[in-house]
């Protein structure tokens, strides 16, 4: 059938490091001749890899937009790819450089140069997902029938997301990280204060400008390894382990077990491959982690599965695998796209059991997307389960045209995003009741949560289906 | 009810029908006894389960599987009548009666006509008939399913707009079932997505015993531009539901076949029947657009 | 030729050759359709009566296209050994009946005998025969032909696993695949008939089949069954394994048009399947036909179905095929009416293409505007393998969601393994019992679990 290539870049700006990549994203008509289309990303391939830079700094708080931005003009060049040949990508902050204080304007202004519809994107739940997927975690766990976590150790945090053939069953961070204790001509250089207070809690005598020793580091980096034994349920949880995790957030469940892992992140080289020479050679601890998570007793519990990709594993996650494709018969206005940073206004499944309740949903959170009186773009997302019928859809499109009043009068576009397969009649039902006086966008085949953001594309595939990507904004605060 | 009710309801119509004494007493103890040698059998309350309920891909009747788990996961991705176990070489009765039931189905939806009350009063379309004058001649003589009697060509040439944008009509096909289950969201979807592209349309109509090709005449006839017919396809086991389009722009009898644009698999379970309407709507616009259907028209 | 008799004192006197050979069939609608069947029941057997008297060299002398206008018949008439044909040609169509069926010629004889005749003789003494005289002719023929096994071996019988899906999702079709070969199923091919026909499809298909074969060492060929030339550029371009290529036939030139199709592309397919195909051959290519399909496409040139199917198998020969099956009841209710229709036609079909000299299959089947039902099918199915049928189908309990008609399910051949004391082709049978799934030519409790196949 009909096969088009999607071009992408992901672009991850990490705590130690910046890196980029494009790839190619196939998608085709996977139906027949005589049915209704249903366009798929059937292949994703990385077909360029930059080199890996450390992120630029102008102080430990901020990023170096301009380096930044240099580097990535640098690597368009070196891949002979202009801005207008993407049609998608995403751009991340991840690990601790999300929560530099100019990470915002950092992302919009690389979003706006790298392309058209390059995306930004941030969030510690976000960056475990995209990790796990650039490293195969998600394929490994469904190919193998069971659980896969994998442990993106980068610089600052390692990032954990769990699968379970296939399925994503939980995401956590910790704050443990290859770079948390730097060292430099011998010496220790920065402690993380974390660090610092769980090597103190185990009598580990450590203070910046000590002389790094090996064996000293060692064990520290050993309980280390044991905090991410811990935070996989290997071992029992023991009262320094809470603290841990980054902006207190939660562990992964206990249920599934965890069966197998795989390492991605800087550090995960140090995991599988360690090699020899001095252990300070990256001027951290990195080597010395990676050896301690090796040879941990709880980690030969469990299988050691080789990731596909290490080091590159969010980037490539970030290139490949945040666009979707929304179902093939959907409703839009080819001029309003593509459209950015939408907030999700999200009608909960117990509301849309109702049409009253729905509405009345739609009507009271768009309270919160009028932050000076002024009404804010918003997609209004629903399930759309079980109104499938002809009669059904035009109640639902009365609904929402009731609910959404304050949409339907300004002059931002009416933006529906629905689950169910009813995109196109739904959105035609509301552009006669509207007697075509406004703007209808309404997609289906998309999933989304309340706090998503979306981003809609411009449409692909002859036009059948539109690229999106429903992404979180929420940076560690 | 167990034994003892029964045979105090006996005794008691019995002594009703004043029957008393040894032949009262004989024929309480035939009945006791014919109960406990257990030929006697009792017609108890309940309802056995709908087999035509079970959804066959969840459906999993191999004992002892090896892997079970895994391949229940696996054929759940396949719609057929898998991980059925056996009996011998054979089939287990529940499959075997699921699969029967399905063929039921199947063959009724062929065989029995549509609902004439259905298609006029609910629907509100009028019927016209091919040349076939019955299901059997319907079956065998697909020429003449595919031209209008003369009391059809009349009827259309009254009652219908002429010159149509677009001329939509419903017919029965190999399904009558595809019409009821579908029709009533199909047709008014198209219609509303016509509308909401502003396209004209005519009068809509049902005709028996319809063939595809009979789309060629009803064009000609009515001189529409885009002809488009909502046919009941043949039916299969998985549904006896489904439903085809076929569009074609200015069509004529003797055209080639290639020349029609295709939607099939419509029907609950698959493309449904609304979402079908608005995208068929779709076609017909694009259709418009380019003036090509079938082969000649890249969707 | 004398195309005269009298019935009860009652003259029929028909005008041609193609007139006798339509109406000396048994009922069938599609020659209703056509407008050439008899008109009744008496006029059938008169029909018959003339047609038996004609000679083998008269119905040579009469193809149903004439050589110079069709390539189908110049195919034929070619591959015609005259110095067998010479032998032959001056029997009548009742000697020849009486010729196959007599107790001193041999399957051996038969075979030679293949070589020297026209499908027109072959639909011609079909006609003559009953139902058993169909099995019992076809009985004494065996045609064996070699891919990567060998199929149609006596003590042999073998099923093709058709493990169709809806959207040819590669999980569900791989579930199939596993079922099928669970209970015995798959010697014949594997082989899917694909929604999506394009070349990456197949090609796709091609490598996830090949893929399972290889890695369970099952001793079989596969198959996707898409156009030649689409098999051919899945090859070329892809690199697709190909044990066996498809083609849908007809038994005329203008019919072969309808599936965009000639003798030249078949020729070049198979040249290309002998170059590049993954199998050992010689035997390379699969075809399928069914009585009807040229007067659907109007290229039957008013003859009548049984002849233009036994055409398919003239045609079909020159190609040396490792399969050949009538998908008989595939097309409708307007060419083969009911159950009792479409065992006469597999029956015939099965008879004519064995008496062609081709490795003959059917897929027993029917559609749901027929009026048959499983126990037609399964009727025929006993009657196909009781006649030495090379193989049937198998698709899980008979029905085959993605075309949307049933016809014999994975336990059928097993069943019918059983009780005609048959087995699968010998390494096949090997690997069955390698797997746990069967024992001495039996089913083992093991059969029918699919999921022995989800270890890693």
């Amino acid at each position: 059938m009909m096969q088009e290539i999607v071009r992408s870049v992901g672009i991850d700006i990490g705590t130690s490091t910046t890196q980029l990549v494009f790839s190619r994203l196939v998608v085709e008509n996977l139906a027949g001749n005589y049915a209704v289309p249903r366009i798929s990303i059937v292949e994703k391939e990385v077909i360029y890899r930059s080199k890996i830079y450390f992120t630029p700094l102008r102080s430990p708080t901020e990023i170096d937009t301009e380096k930044v931005k240099e580097i990535v003009r640098g690597e368009y060049a070196a891949a002979g790819i202009r801005p207008e040949d993407l049609q998608t990508g995403a751009v991340i902050i991840t690990g601790d450089t999300a929560r530099k204080q100019n990470a915002n304007q950092v992302l919009e202004a690389l979003s706006d140069m790298a392309g058209d519809f390059v995306v930004a994107t941030a969030g510690p739940d976000l960056e475990s997902v995209l990790s796990a997927r650039g490293a195969g975690a998600d394929v490994i766990s469904e190919e193998h029938r069971t659980t896969v976590a994998n442990i993106d150790i980068g610089g600052g945090t390692s990032n954990i997301a769990l699968y379970e053939k296939g399925t994503l069953r939980g995401v956590s961070c910790l704050d443990i990280g290859g770079r948390l204790i730097k060292v430099e001509q011998g010496r220790i250089s920065w402690i993380f204060p974390k660090i610092h207070a769980l090597a103190q809690k185990h009598g580990i005598a450590l203070e910046v400008g000590d002389p790094a020793k090996e064996q000293t580091l060692y064990e520290l980096c050993t309980i280390m390894a044991g905090h991410l034994a811990q935070a996989l349920g290997l071992l029992p949880k023991d009262g320094d382990h809470v603290g841990l995790y980054t902006n207190d957030g939660s562990p992964i469940p206990t249920e599934p077990a965890v069966r197998g892992v795989t390492f991605s992140g800087g550090v995960a080289d140090c995991v599988y491959d360690p090699e020899p020479g001095d252990v300070f050679r990256y001027g951290d601890i990195g080597v010395l982690l990676g050896r301690a998570i090796r040879n941990h007793a709880a980690f030969q519990t469990v299988e050691l599965f080789r990731a596909a990709e290490t080091i590159r594993a969010t980037v490539v996650g970030a290139g490949t695998h945040t666009t979707e494709v929304s179902g093939s018969t959907i409703t839009y206005e080819k001029d309003r796209l593509p459209i950015k940073n939408i907030p999700i206004l999200r009608v909960s499944e117990d509301d849309e059991a109702h049409l009253d309740t729905l509405s009345a949903s739609i009507r009271t959170q768009m309270a919160m997307y009028r932050p000076e009186g002024v009404t804010e773009q918003v997609a209004i997302a629903l399930s759309g389960a079980g109104r499938t019928s002809f009669q059904a859809v035009q109640q639902l499109a009365d609904a929402i045209l009731d609910g959404g009043r304050e949409v339907v009068d300004s002059s931002h576009p009416l933006i529906v995003v629905v689950e169910n397969d009813i995109g196109k009649v739904l959105g035609n039902a509301m552009k006669v009741k509207l007697e075509h006086k406004k703007d209808v966008i309404c997609i289906d085949g998309i999933r989304t949560r309340s706090g998503d953001y979306i981003d809609i594309g411009a449409p692909i595939a002859g036009g059948h289906v539109v690229p999106v990507v429903i992404k979180t904004l929420i940076f560690n605060s | 009810m167990d034994q003892k009710d029964l045979k105090a309801i006996i005794e008691q119509v019995l002594s009703e029908m004043h029957i008393t004494g040894d032949t009262a007493k004989a024929a309480t103890a035939a009945v006791q006894e014919a109960c406990t040698s257990g030929t006697c059998s009792q017609i108890e309350e309940g309802c056995i389960p709908d087999v035509t309920e079970v959804d066959i891909r969840t459906q999993y009747l191999v004992k002892n599987p090896e892997h079970g788990e895994e391949y229940a996961e696996l054929k759940a991705h396949a719609p057929c009548r898998l991980g059925i176990g056996k009996a011998g070489a054979r089939y287990k009765t529940t499959p075997q009666l699921q699969f029967r039931a399905a063929h039921s189905a199947a063959q009724d939806a062929v065989f029995n006509d549509v609902d004439h009350d259905f298609v006029e009063k609910e629907m509100g379309l009028f019927i016209v008939q091919t040349q076939c004058d019955s299901k059997d001649v319907y079956l065998t003589r697909p020429d003449l399913g595919r031209k209008l009697s003369p009391e059809a060509v009349q009827t259309l040439k009254e009652r219908c707009k002429k010159s149509p944008t677009v001329q939509i009509y419903v017919a029965d096909g190999l399904s009558s079932a595809a019409v009821a289950a579908n029709i009533p969201d199909l047709l008014p979807a198209l219609l509303q997505g016509l509308q909401s592209y502003k396209i004209d349309v005519g009068t809509p109509f049902f005709v028996k015993y319809g063939r595809v090709g009979v789309m060629d005449e009803i064009s000609e006839l009515l001189d529409a531009e885009v002809t488009c017919t909502l046919i009941g396809e043949r039916p299969g086991l998985i549904t006896a539901e489904s439903m085809s389009a076929y569009i074609a722009y200015r069509a004529t009898v003797g055209m080639p076949e290639a020349r029609r644009t295709v939607l099939s698999n419509i029907h609950r379970n698959g493309t449904i029947p609304s979402e079908a309407g608005a995208h068929i709507a779709e076609i017909i616009k694009i259709m418009l657009e380019k003036k090509a259907s079938g082969t000649d028209l890249k969707l | 030729m004398i195309l005269k008799t009298k019935l009860f004192g009652h003259t029929y006197e028909f005008k041609s050759l193609r007139e006798v050979m339509a109406k000396a069939n048994e009922e069938k609608s599609g020659d209703k359709l056509a407008g050439i069947a008899a008109e009744d029941a008496q006029e059938r057997v008169a029909a018959k009566v003339v047609l038996s008297q004609i000679s083998l060299n008269d119905i040579r002398n009469t193809p149903a296209v004439p050589y110079e206008e069709d390539e189908v018949t110049r195919i034929i008439q070619d591959g015609v050994n005259e110095t067998i044909f010479s032998e032959f040609k001056n029997m009548t169509v009742a000697e020849f009946r009486e010729w196959l069926l007599d107790e001193n010629t041999t399957g051996t004889m038969i075979r030679r005998a293949s070589r020297g005749i026209t499908s027109e003789i072959v639909a011609a003494v079909c006609k003559l025969m009953s139902n058993l005289d169909l099995i019992y002719a076809a009985k004494k023929m065996r045609v064996s032909a070699h891919c990567n096994t060998t199929i149609g071996l006596p003590g042999t019988f073998s099923s093709r696993l058709q493990p169709n899906h809806t959207t040819d999702d590669p999980k569900g079709i791989m579930a199939s695949v596993m079922e099928g070969l669970s209970l015995g199923c798959g010697d014949a091919v594997i082989g899917l008939n694909p929604v999506d026909d394009s070349v990456e499809s197949v090609a796709r298909i091609l490598k996830s089949f090949d893929e399972f074969k290889n890695k369970w060492e099952v001793p079989t060929q596969i198959c996707v069954l898409a156009h030649v030339t689409t098999q051919t550029e899945a090859a070329d371009k892809f690199n697709a394994p190909i044990d066996l290529m498809f083609q849908s036939i007809a038994g005329s030139q203008k019919g072969n048009e309808a599936f965009g199709l000639n003798g030249k592309m078949l020729e070049e397919g198979r040249d290309m399947m002998l170059r590049k195909g993954t199998s050992t051959g010689p035997n390379v290519m699969y075809f399928e036909t069914g009585q009807g399909s040229e007067l659907s496409s109007e290229a039957h040139n008013g003859w009548d179905q049984v002849t233009m199917e036994a055409r398919c198998y003239g045609f079909a020969k020159k190609f040396q095929p490792f399969l050949v099956n009538t998908v008989v009841g595939f097309i409708g209710p307007e060419y083969l009416y009911d159950s009792k229709q479409v065992i006469r036609a597999g029956l015939e079909d099965h008879f004519m293409g064995k008496l062609t000299g081709v490795p003959m299959g059917c897929d027993a089947c029917y559609t749901n505007h027929m009026k048959a039902d499983q126990n037609d099918i399964e009727n025929l199915a006993t009657l196909l393998v009781a006649a030495g049928c090379n193989y049937i189908m198998g698709v899980p309990e008979g029905d085959d969601c993605m075309l949307m008609y049933q016809c014999t399910g994975f336990h059928e051949a097993a069943a019918l393994r059983e009780v005609f004391g048959l087995r699968p082709i010998k390494e096949f049978d090997m690997w069955l019992e390698k797997m746990g799934f069967s024992e001495n030519g039996k089913l083992t409790p093991k059969a029918g679990d699919a999921s022995v196949f989800m270890t890693k």
